[in-house]
């Protein structure tokens, strides 16, 4: 079965980061990691990366409420980047506010809203739809 | 006896004479002095309502008229007549001899001879009804003078032009002019600027023949300048072949109506303020402690995938239902807050010195390993109105805040004091911190999940209930703060003063 190759966390939550690693070695998810702890610090390296053409990552996984640059202020600044690969964005967050899920909607290269806690079968499951792909 | 008329032939004149006395109700006497005889015309004696055979004498004339008013008047005139030759025309009351009460002109002109008079000729006429229909007239104009001026209704006539014909008291006393000053002005003078134009359109339309009336809510000026809602209807009056004669209008002040129903536009939008800021709790809800259920839920997960034989005990079954628990009451609290109508809490009166010291103490801990150094100056017998929990909580937070962001390699120096400003005691929180970009970051201070500095555990929530409480309890914050100099906090809290 082919595999992702590169997923990227965005994160400030340790304790998630260290969760969804481990889950994503069970689910044989990618070959490799990218994590960041805030939209800013994201941003400056994925701009970095996309720049080189190499690495570049195929999934990012995206937490809404982080200090310095929240998950919306990163996905604003993200969509202006250019890049010929296509990077699909999950949005992985605890909040069950409609108003969250209502906003995604206006995001086209975001495909689905997931609400924490994160399981190994939602896992399968993106692992599923980006290969069909 | 000598009845000159009567004596007469019949000539033209007479004829004329009868034919005026009968269609005019006019009937003639004479009275000659020297053989005291006194004649009637037919017409008279019909005005009399006695029989054409009647023979009447000065004493029986007299006493028909009306006692009081109408016969002194008469006497005056007659005898005036006769003494000092002067004519007379009179209106008085007679009663005829059927009893009835008659209003009639009565004139009199003496005749002269050698400078004594001779004879009085005169007339007599019916005016009962044209006197009795002036009467009933001047009564209807009087009553409807006297609604026009005593409704409680604005009402005013005014002419083509704008101008004021007639306004009543009503109206000045709503406008705060008097009588005089306000007939000086114009309808445009009194209409508030951005009402003018509808209302000189809506006189167009009613003098072109557009519109008959017209009915409105408007503003007006008050003398004084202040506005005044009233609603207005005016109408325009024409003559029989439909030329514009003037307005009528109507206007009822409803300022007081206006004034009520902005303050209740004002309750409501507090307490849209108040709905909002419960969504946002529900939020707050939502997000923090859910964060920490997934994360408790997941590292289950990840145990009984990791290390398998760590499960197969007493225990862990217990500690996954524990967490499934937590999962659902938060799930519970969710709704509860999103739905739930906020439950009024009870203020009450602390001691702020208490209050501080027992926060200060319950983070003994942080304070030494900080080596935070405390300046208090808070009078012991303040007290403040305030929700217990809140003004802890409200504490505690500006406290750890204070610590947390003090400058690197230094000390935290965090300075208190509080003072009395009329109803509100003011809780001043000085640190010489790192200091908050304002002009950045200002209108987004106390938003929640805001955070400003790249600190391990800011959570951006602290000032965002914070904010919250204080005004949940009847007060304000205020904030200074420069970078790298300090944040200085003032907190306004309701006083408590003991009566």
């Amino acid at each position: 079965m082919k595999k992702i190759d590169i997923a990227c966390i965005i994160d400030d939550d340790p304790i998630f980061v260290f969760g969804i690693k481990k889950m994503m070695q069970f689910a044989n998810f990618c070959e490799s990691f990218m994590i960041f702890k805030n939209g800013e610090e994201a941003l400056n390296n994925l701009k970095a990366i996309i720049d080189s053409g190499k690495n570049i990552p195929d999934v990012i996984l995206l937490d809404i409420n982080m200090p310095v640059m929240d998950g919306w202020q990163f996905l604003d600044e993200f969509i202006k980047i250019e890049s010929h690969k296509l990077i699909t964005v999950y949005i992985v967050s605890s909040s069950i506010d409609p108003r969250d899920k209502d906003r995604v909607k206006n995001y086209e290269n975001v495909s689905n809203f997931i609400v924490k806690p994160i399981s190994i079968e939602s896992l399968k499951n993106i692992s599923k739809e980006l290969l069909n792909n | 006896m000598l009845n000159p008329v009567q004596n007469l032939k019949p000539t033209k004149n007479s004829i004329y004479l009868d034919f005026i006395e009968k269609n005019a109700s006019i009937g003639t006497w004479e009275f000659d002095l020297r053989s005291t005889s006194l004649y009637w015309s037919s017409e008279t004696k019909k005005i009399h309502e006695v029989p054409q055979n009647f023979e009447p004498d000065v004493k029986t004339a007299l006493s028909f008229y009306k006692q009081g008013d109408s016969l002194n008047k008469i006497d005056k005139a007659f005898t005036d007549c006769i003494e000092k030759f002067e004519d007379y025309d009179i209106e008085v009351q007679i009663i005829t001899s059927t009893g009835k009460e008659k209003w009639v002109r009565a004139i009199g002109k003496p005749l002269i001879e050698n400078n004594e008079c001779v004879k009085i000729i005169g007339l007599f006429q019916d005016i009962d009804e044209k006197t009795k229909n002036a009467k009933a007239l001047a009564d209807k104009e009087d009553q409807l003078r006297k609604t026009f001026e005593n409704a409680l209704i604005g009402m005013a006539t005014i002419d083509l032009r704008g101008n004021w014909i007639s306004v009543n008291k009503s109206l000045c006393e709503t406008f705060g002019y008097t009588k005089k000053e306000f007939l000086k002005l114009t309808f445009m003078d009194i209409t508030h600027p951005k009402d003018v134009s509808m209302a000189r359109q809506a006189v167009f339309d009613m003098i072109n023949g557009k519109i008959n009336h017209f009915k409105t809510e408007i503003s007006y000026m008050h003398k004084n300048g202040r506005t005044i809602w009233a609603s207005l209807s005016a109408t325009i009056i024409k003559d029989k072949s439909g030329v514009p004669l003037h307005f009528v209008a109507q206007t009822n002040d409803l300022t007081q109506i206006k004034e009520s129903t902005n303050r209740i536009v004002k309750l409501l939008d507090t307490t849209e303020n108040q709905n909002k800021r419960l969504l946002n709790f529900a939020h707050i809800v939502s997000h923090n402690l859910r964060s920490h259920y997934s994360n408790l839920d997941m590292l289950l997960d990840i145990t009984k995938m990791d290390m398998p034989e760590t499960t197969n005990n007493e225990i862990f079954p217990l500690m996954e239902q524990a967490v499934s628990h937590l999962g659902e009451t938060v799930e519970n609290l969710n709704e509860v807050a999103s739905i739930n109508i906020k439950k009024d809490l009870k203020k009450e009166p602390i001691n702020l010195l208490e209050s501080f010291d027992k926060i200060s103490a319950s983070i003994a801990a942080l304070i030494i390993e900080s080596k935070t150094k405390l300046c208090v100056d808070i009078n012991k017998d303040i007290y403040v109105e305030a929700i217990p929990a809140y003004l802890d909580s409200i504490l505690l937070n500006f406290l750890t805040n204070a610590i947390k962001y003090k400058k690197l390699n230094e000390t935290p120096k965090i300075e208190l004091h509080a003072s009395i400003k009329n109803d509100y005691i003011v809780l001043k929180i000085q640190d010489h911190g790192l200091g908050i970009d304002l002009e950045k970051y200002g209108d987004k201070l106390f938003g929640m999940y805001k955070t400003f500095h790249k600190h391990e555990d800011s959570r951006g929530i602290g000032l965002f209930i914070t904010k919250n409480q204080v005004e949940a309890i009847g007060g304000e914050i205020e904030v200074e703060s420069e970078v790298n100099v300090g944040t200085t906090f003032n907190i306004y809290l309701k006083n408590y003063e003991k009566n």
